[in-house]
């Protein structure tokens, strides 16, 4: 409902509820596969999304993933308590500062860009039209994206938000390419942390099942409330709950849970 | 006679075959999550009936997803077919379903887009993704 992903209200639910760090970690990003990869089918069957920027950025968000869980499996909970806390801070002061000056239109790309053929077209239902794009500095948005990688398998989260940011600001790509194709990318790199957990023994079914189901339905009903909501009515709420999970998580992780 | 096609055709055939891969793996997304979820659903059912409770309360202990699949079939082949063989095949599903996209695209890439450039990445992100499937 917010374009948030689930994870970063989930997680710190979780622990609220008593489950340990690390599981709510792994139960998260599991189910961050379901709703990423629901979301993007529709996407990628309305050519909106690039497969292209897609599949290259995906071999540094994977690695990325892997490297992440391995840190989270190693760290003790007091460090990802307090970097929790700063992602979601992170989070809030994105929200309320507003979306990003518009994207300025890549009018020529470099020929790194170019030789990976990231460029396309999508109809925009919107404007009536196809419209046309070039991305840019893929050199310098592959590294971004294994850093994106890092915190959605250090967090358990989708990382959407990091991901659209290095999309549109180092890449160039317009905002509706951006996203969509940012959902794709998510679900792979899920995948990649989710496999980590798995094989540490933290994915627990008991919990999975109704964490799954739940998120699942939660973005559907989201979806459908949000289009009786205001902007500004969800931008308040989702303001109030990220500073107050925010904080919680911080003071969780400084005073030592 | 062999006719030549144009350039314009070319590009006309080449985004004809993008479009129908952006179907192909749509479809490949969306029907892995609803057969992941309807599993689930119908053995969390399967367990109400059997136990009057929804309640599912077992481990996986520490293991790959290869592992967690044979371990399932294994039980079941031996007759121990439970509500949890469902519930354990839509995890299993739903891990797949990213799975098979990337190993579809290779596919596509090689055989009937034939781009050289992103069978390779494509590969390499299949690689690296079944790598990490078989981690322990």
């Amino acid at each position: 409902m917010s374009g948030m992903g689930g994870g970063v209200i989930l997680i710190p639910a979780l622990t609220l509820l008593g489950v340990d760090i690390k599981h709510a970690i792994a139960i998260s990003i599991l189910s961050v596969i379901a709703t990423s990869s629901g979301s993007a089918s529709a996407y990628v069957r309305d050519h909106i999304t690039n497969l292209k920027v897609g599949m290259f950025l995906e071999m540094f968000t994977i690695v990325g993933a892997l490297v992440g869980a391995r840190i989270t499996l190693a760290s003790s909970p007091r460090p990802l308590y307090i970097i929790f806390g700063l992602v979601l801070l992170g989070s809030w002061i994105a929200l309320l500062m507003g979306k990003h000056s518009a994207l300025v239109e890549v009018k020529k790309q470099d020929a790194f860009t170019r030789w990976l053929e990231l460029e396309g077209s999508y109809p925009d239902q919107a404007l009536g039209e196809t419209i046309s794009y070039k991305a840019r500095l893929a050199h310098l948005g592959a590294p971004a994206m294994f850093g994106a990688g890092i915190i959605a398998g250090l967090l358990g989260i989708g990382a959407g938000a990091v991901k659209v940011l290095i999309h549109d600001l180092v890449m160039g790509l317009p905002p509706k390419v951006s996203t969509t194709t940012s959902n794709l990318i998510i679900g792979v790199t899920a995948l990649a942390g989710t496999s980590v957990y798995l094989a540490a023994g933290l994915i627990n079914p008991g919990l999975a099942v109704p964490v799954i189901l739940g998120v699942v339905t939660g973005a559907f009903i989201g979806t459908r409330v949000l289009v009786r909501l205001t902007n500004k009515a969800v931008r308040i709420f989702f303001l109030v709950i990220l500073l107050i999970l925010a904080v919680q998580m911080l003071a969780r992780g400084l005073r030592g849970i | 006679m062999v006719e030549s096609k144009t350039p314009a055709q070319v590009e006309a055939v080449r985004e004809t075959r993008q479009f129908e891969m952006d179907t192909l793996v749509g479809y490949i997304l969306q029907d892995g999550v609803l057969l992941s979820l309807g599993l689930i659903i119908a053995g969390l059912f399967w367990r109400w009936f059997r136990t009057g409770t929804l309640t599912v309360d077992y481990q996986i202990t520490g293991m790959n997803l290869f592992e967690f699949v044979t371990a399932e079939v294994r039980l079941a082949v031996h007759g121990a077919v439970e509500p949890r063989l469902l519930i354990n095949l839509g995890i299993a599903v739903l891990m797949f379903t990213p799975f098979i996209r990337v190993a579809a695209s290779v596919v596509y890439f090689f055989a009937v887009l034939k781009n050289w450039k992103y069978t390779l990445f494509t590969s390499v992100v299949l690689i690296v993704l079944t790598y990490s499937l078989f981690l322990r």
